[in-house]
């Protein structure tokens, strides 16, 4: 975000047209809210994260290629999902 | 099925099955029925003479209802199980090996089912979670910026695969575009009209009464070029799927690396959101794929949250008048609630104050 590059207050409310010139590239790549989010709310979905990678661990040695672990994967997400809907729209214009 | 119905009369609805097992029912209480299915007459039946009558009508019966059913596969297994209980009722007589007959007839039925493949969790696809959409509330109207950011998304990055035949250019008269804007963008499409003077199809730039272009000629060139997958019609895509709207914001938004264990075959790509997981379509949101005339950031979250807004407000383009006059008439309705309970009352009010008065006479 702008004012963390730039210390200043009141610089900010200097045209962002102008913040470009400023900073240089700063502004042009924006970062993706959802993805930032996702990993804001991984810390609180530990518990599932842990059961599936301890799911991984136990398929790593596995060849038959019938084992997978979509259940785990899908606990998980859900965890993130609970935790980034419903603060993702107010980040969003 | 009804086994111990009230009535001994023919119903229509009843199996052939249950009519013979009513009486079964009927003979065993040593009853005499003035109505049978078999037409008896209101004489005393002993029960013996019930029974022999009951096996001859049971034979026909069961060879009539098996003629009848052996085109069904599924049922085979139903009449050999029904048999099988009607000789179980006849042979004991008692309740309880009926019930037991009863049972296995039900475990045959449900066996049928076993060649039924079990499925794991991605075949539903992942639950979608609910996003706070700024149209939901009861009176809440469409973001409308929102609705051109999100048309803008669908020209640039879904129109190349992606028809949406239903809509028309005035359709975003008024909703997203001025009618000069709205204008200038049918022109820039080219659009085969029907025949000239001299009999010929000819082409023309097109107007506000013509409808979305369509990526492909047909749905074959559409499979075709998409490795055998058809990028379905986006007209009413959030009416078409459960949960429309958050469905297709999660599926757009969702791509992610298969778990462990899951590969996807060349060609495909790797969605939790879509049933089975394996979709045809890439992530098409980048960052920064479109650049918004408001100068918005084209985040992947912010393109997704857009077009989906387009998408609901093109499957529901009547969602505000819906809301509005839901909420008038809700509230006349419900003041016409009041004055009818008023009335009601006030009229029967003559009869529910009444005294009776029993006199007897001696």
């Amino acid at each position: 975000m702008l004012q963390d590059i730039i210390p200043h207050r009141h610089i900010r409310y200097r045209t962002d047209q102008a913040a470009t010139l400023l900073i240089g590239r700063a502004d042009e790549e924006p970062v993706d809210q959802k993805k930032t989010l996702e990993n804001i709310c991984q810390s609180g979905c530990a518990k599932p994260k842990h059961g599936y990678e301890e799911c991984v661990k136990r398929i790593s040695g596995d060849d038959t290629g019938t084992k997978h672990c979509t259940g785990q994967y899908f606990d998980y997400l859900t965890c993130v999902d609970k935790c980034v809907a419903p603060k993702l729209f107010a980040k969003l214009k | 099925m009804q086994l111990f119905s009230g009535s001994v009369g023919v119903r229509k609805g009843l199996s052939l099955f249950s009519k013979w097992a009513v009486l079964l029912v009927s003979a065993d209480f040593q009853k005499p029925k003035t109505k049978s299915a078999a037409g008896a007459s209101d004489h005393h039946f002993s029960v013996v003479d019930l029974r022999s009558r009951i096996l001859t009508e049971m034979a026909g019966g069961l060879i009539h209802q098996v003629l009848r059913r052996k085109l069904q596969s599924q049922s085979a297994v139903q009449a050999l199980s029904s048999f099988a209980s009607r000789k179980a009722n006849d042979d004991a007589g008692s309740a309880g090996m009926r019930t037991v007959a009863l049972i296995g007839a039900g475990v045959t039925g449900l066996l049928g089912f076993a060649t039924v493949a079990s499925a794991d969790e991605a075949e539903h696809g992942l639950g979608v979670p609910n996003y706070p959409w700024p149209h939901q509330g009861i009176l809440s109207s469409y973001d409308h910026a929102s609705i051109r950011r999100g048309h803008q998304v669908y020209q640039q990055v879904c129109a190349s695969c992606h028809s949406m035949s239903l809509i028309s250019y005035r359709d975003l008269v008024g909703v997203a575009y001025t009618e000069e804007e709205t204008k200038a963008m049918a022109a820039e499409i080219e659009v085969v009209d029907g025949p000239n003077d001299e009999g010929e199809m000819f082409t023309r730039p097109g107007k506000l009464s013509d409808r979305f272009p369509q990526p492909y000629a047909n749905e074959q060139a559409a499979r075709f070029a998409n490795g055998g997958a058809y990028p379905p019609d986006l007209s009413l895509i959030t009416k078409a799927r459960h949960n429309g709207q958050n469905y297709v914001f999660a599926l757009l938004t969702g791509y992610r690396d298969p778990p462990a264990g899951v590969t996807i075959r060349e060609g495909l790509h790797y969605n939790p959101y879509f049933p089975g997981g394996a979709i045809a379509m890439p992530k098409m949101l980048i960052d920064g794929a479109v650049e918004y005339e408001d100068g918005t950031p084209a985040t992947e979250a912010q393109m997704g949250k857009d077009v989906v807004t387009f998408l609901s407000w093109a499957a529901e383009p009547e969602m505000e008048e819906r809301k509005l006059m839901g909420f008038k008439w809700i509230f006349v309705l419900s003041l016409a609630l009041l004055q009818a309970g008023y009335y009601r009352r006030l009229r029967w009010s003559v009869l529910k104050s009444r005294k009776l008065v029993l006199d007897v006479v001696n």
